[in-house]
């Protein structure tokens, strides 16, 4: 054994020279968008449902100016196709902006404001989140619109204390729910939606809201 | 021993010429004599009873009870047969000429005849009493005529009686009838009240006419002076098995207690006082012995123990059967006859209590209850306990229901900010409402506090920018209103303006005064001085107003 330890020991001194002359380790800069992708130019098309047509027109100046300007983006709707193309430029700062404008005009088209929207380009951390109705009971008919209509409230005021209460913003098209939010709280907004549509009476939503956000709140 | 022989007839002789009163107390002597004279007696009897077990009265040893029952175990038998003879007598009509030839013998029937009358009228209920004296009369008879006597009859209680009895003749009951107490006359109302009281007259009239019979055989057997009639009676076993005694014991329970017709036909033969068919019926009694049942005419007693015996009948009868379903343990419904429970009454246990009976003056009493309830309104309502105090009303956090003016964009802006505590937290509606009243609070809390030094709290302090004067602190924080407190901001030390050591009027010394004084005329010296000449230099600088006019 003491034979084979000195046999090693004498490879690893042997090897020791050796390290020395290897090249020093390759220091790379971060890359550039157009690096990123071997200088090619990436595109994003986002098509447009035919019920956000004319509110895309009326806000498209809201839509194409932060992209454009603060993104860095090349933006651009193909009527023919009816989609809204993005594409990035040479000075594109970071390869996400494109990510994060696609995002943004993703939610416009699910339904979301612009302002609302654009928190998707500020903020790193929103998240966006759709279920159907039918993913959490299936209701046929009658039943079906009535949970709609517990969802929303009398004027949306349900919605409304759901979003204000969370942080959220709600999008209820027919059987489906977009959630615009951070992480936590769409679990919290989708938990009451949950509930909502289950069955419970709003002001049982009301109440757990409160302590929810209230516990949220106390957190930070 | 026997009466033939001179010795025995010697002491019979003796007996009977004692006196009375000497038998009164016992006497060993005259019990000894007694004894043999009976011995004597019985021996003389005994060839007339060939059937008697015993050849001659034992004396040693045994007691007037023991010789008595000897005696009267020879003469059971004996007396039957005299009686019968007796009868015999009668009915042949020798007597009669007998009578006639013996004057001695007419008086002695008489007293018979009366003594059989006076026993017609014995009481019928009292037999015992009756017989008892019968008995008694016989025993003295037997006294008399034999001169034997026994011990017990000195014990019985009726010496009185005997001695009364033995000193009169058989009629005469001694001294007990008088003008008043006739014998006669009483038995008679006895019979009749008898008779109303069972309803049967002739049964008091049978017994009437057995006891007369009796009495008759008795006069006749006065002789032998042997047992009565009462006392076969008394011991209806007997001890002389006879066919005689037996027909003469049945023949009397018949008389009393068997309901015979002969008897009625007997009654008047009885009554007339011919006694030829009185053997004729003892005969006719034998047989209607055998025949007693179905015949109307029975005694109540006789009457009362038929019905007796078919009532033991019945119930001996009821007791082999099996017993009514009441009388057994526990019976089901199918044990019993259907709706049999119904007529019983059955005792129930009620552990509750049973319900109360609704009257009018319940319900009235209830009313007027609640009546006097409503006018005292004093009702029993359940009054909620009260809350604990010092819990104070919890926070509801407003949910705004209004759509939100901010972005979200803008929210999370806000959020992130005030993370990084760049601007301050915007406070909501209630918190601005919340701050203005706790500022007006406060401003009135100062002000309450200041009244009362005591509990005072000083300022709070609030961050902002304010010169603060260079004074020292008990200026700055003691706060009290000029008005009330007249206490000075400065200490005395700081208000005082003097030095050295400062003594009072009254402290001062004499040389002290005098110092003051000197001190003070010295001031006042030098301020003098000082006028003078500023007066002086006034006068002398010219005026430049001189010459001006106005």
């Amino acid at each position: 054994m003491e034979s084979s330890d000195a046999s090693m020991e004498v490879a690893v001194a042997s090897s020791d020279p050796k390290s020395s002359s290897l090249p020093p380790k390759p220091s790379f800069a971060p890359l550039k968008a157009q690096d990123m992708y071997d200088g090619r130019v990436q595109f994003r098309k986002v098509s447009v449902p035919p019920h956000r047509y004319s509110p895309l027109k009326k806000s498209w100046m809201d839509i194409y100016t932060p992209v454009y300007e603060q993104m860095k983006i090349d933006i651009r709707m193909n009527l023919k196709s009816r989609k809204v193309e993005l594409k990035t430029r040479a000075d594109t700062p970071d390869v996400s902006n494109l990510q994060k404008c696609a995002d943004f005009v993703q939610a416009f088209m699910m339904g979301f404001d612009v302002i609302d929207a654009i928190a998707l380009l500020r903020l790193d951390e929103l998240y966006l989140e759709s279920f159907e109705i039918k993913d959490v009971k299936t209701l046929k008919g009658e039943h079906l619109s009535r949970a709609i209509g517990r969802l929303s409230g009398k004027g949306g005021k349900t919605k409304f204390a759901i979003e204000n209460a969370t942080k959220t913003r709600i999008v209820i098209a027919d059987t489906k729910i977009h959630i615009l939010g951070s992480f936590a709280n769409i679990k919290v907004a989708r938990n009451s939606l949950c509930s909502l549509i289950l069955g419970s009476p709003a002001g049982k939503v009301y109440s757990k809201l409160r302590v929810v956000t209230s516990r949220l709140a106390e957190r930070f | 021993m026997s009466t033939d022989d001179p010795a025995c007839l010697d002491i019979l002789r003796r007996l009977k010429s004692t006196d009375p009163p000497l038998w009164l107390a016992p006497n060993p002597s005259l019990s000894q004599q007694a004894r043999t004279a009976s011995l004597g007696l019985f021996s003389s009897l005994k060839p007339y009873t060939p059937q008697s077990p015993l050849d001659r009265l034992l004396i040693d040893g045994f007691d007037a009870e023991q010789i008595w029952q000897q005696i009267e175990l020879q003469s059971h038998p004996l007396l039957s047969f005299l009686q019968r003879e007796v009868k015999r007598f009668e009915k042949s009509g020798e007597i009669s000429r007998f009578l006639a030839e013996e004057p001695q013998m007419k008086d002695i029937l008489r007293e018979a005849e009366d003594d059989q009358g006076r026993k017609e009228e014995e009481d019928v209920d009292g037999f015992d009493e009756d017989e008892a004296g019968a008995s008694e009369d016989l025993d003295d008879d037997d006294e008399e005529e034999d001169g034997a006597e026994e011990e017990e009859k000195e014990d019985r209680d009726e010496v009185g009686d005997e001695s009364e009895s033995e000193s009169g003749e058989e009629g005469d009951k001694g001294g007990i009838e008088d003008g008043f107490l006739k014998i006669k006359e009483l038995e008679e109302y006895l019979q009749k009240d008898e008779a109303k009281k069972y309803g049967l007259e002739g049964s008091g009239k049978k017994k009437a006419g057995n006891k007369e019979r009796r009495g008759i055989d008795e006069d006749e057997s006065s002789e032998e002076g042997e047992e009565d009639d009462g006392d076969d009676d008394d011991e209806p076993g007997g001890f002389g098995v006879d066919d005689d005694e037996e027909e003469i014991e049945n023949a009397r329970y018949e008389d009393f207690f068997g309901g015979k017709r002969k008897k009625a036909r007997r009654k008047p033969k009885v009554k007339d006082g011919s006694e030829e068919d009185v053997s004729e019926e003892e005969d006719g009694d034998d047989t209607e012995n055998e025949n007693e049942q179905g015949n109307h005419n029975l005694s109540t007693h006789e009457k009362e123990l038929l019905s007796m015996k078919s009532k033991i009948e019945q119930m001996e009868k009821a007791n082999l059967e099996p017993k009514t379903w009441t009388m057994q343990g526990e019976v089901t419904a199918a044990k019993r006859p259907k709706n049999s429970a119904l007529e019983v009454d059955l005792d129930f246990e009620h552990n509750a209590r049973p319900a109360p009976v609704i009257t009018e003056e319940v319900t009235a009493s209830l009313e007027d209850l609640i009546r006097k309830r409503i006018m005292e309104a004093h009702f029993d309502d359940v009054e909620k306990p009260p809350s604990l105090p010092g819990k104070g009303p919890r926070e509801i956090k407003e949910l705004d229901e209004n759509k939100s003016k901010k972005g979200l964009a803008e929210i999370y802006e806000d959020e992130y900010a005030q993370k990084a505590s760049l601007i301050s937290a915007p406070s909501s509606f209630s918190d601005e409402q919340k701050k203005e009243a706790t500022l007006l609070f406060k401003k009135l809390c100062l002000k309450l506090d200041a009244l009362s030094h005591f509990h005072f709290a000083p300022k709070p302090v609030i961050e902002d920018m304010s010169i603060q004067a260079n004074v020292p602190a008990l200026a700055m924080e003691e706060i009290a209103p000029l008005a009330v407190s007249d206490a000075a901001m400065l200490a005395p030390e700081e208000v005082f303006s003097g030095k050295g050591n400062v003594k009072d009027e009254s402290e001062l010394t004499q040389a002290d005064r005098k110092r003051r004084r000197a001190k003070k005329k010295r001031i006042h010296k030098a301020e003098e001085a000082k006028r003078m000449t500023t007066k002086s230099k006034l006068r002398t600088m010219p005026n430049p107003d001189e010459g001006k006019e106005d």
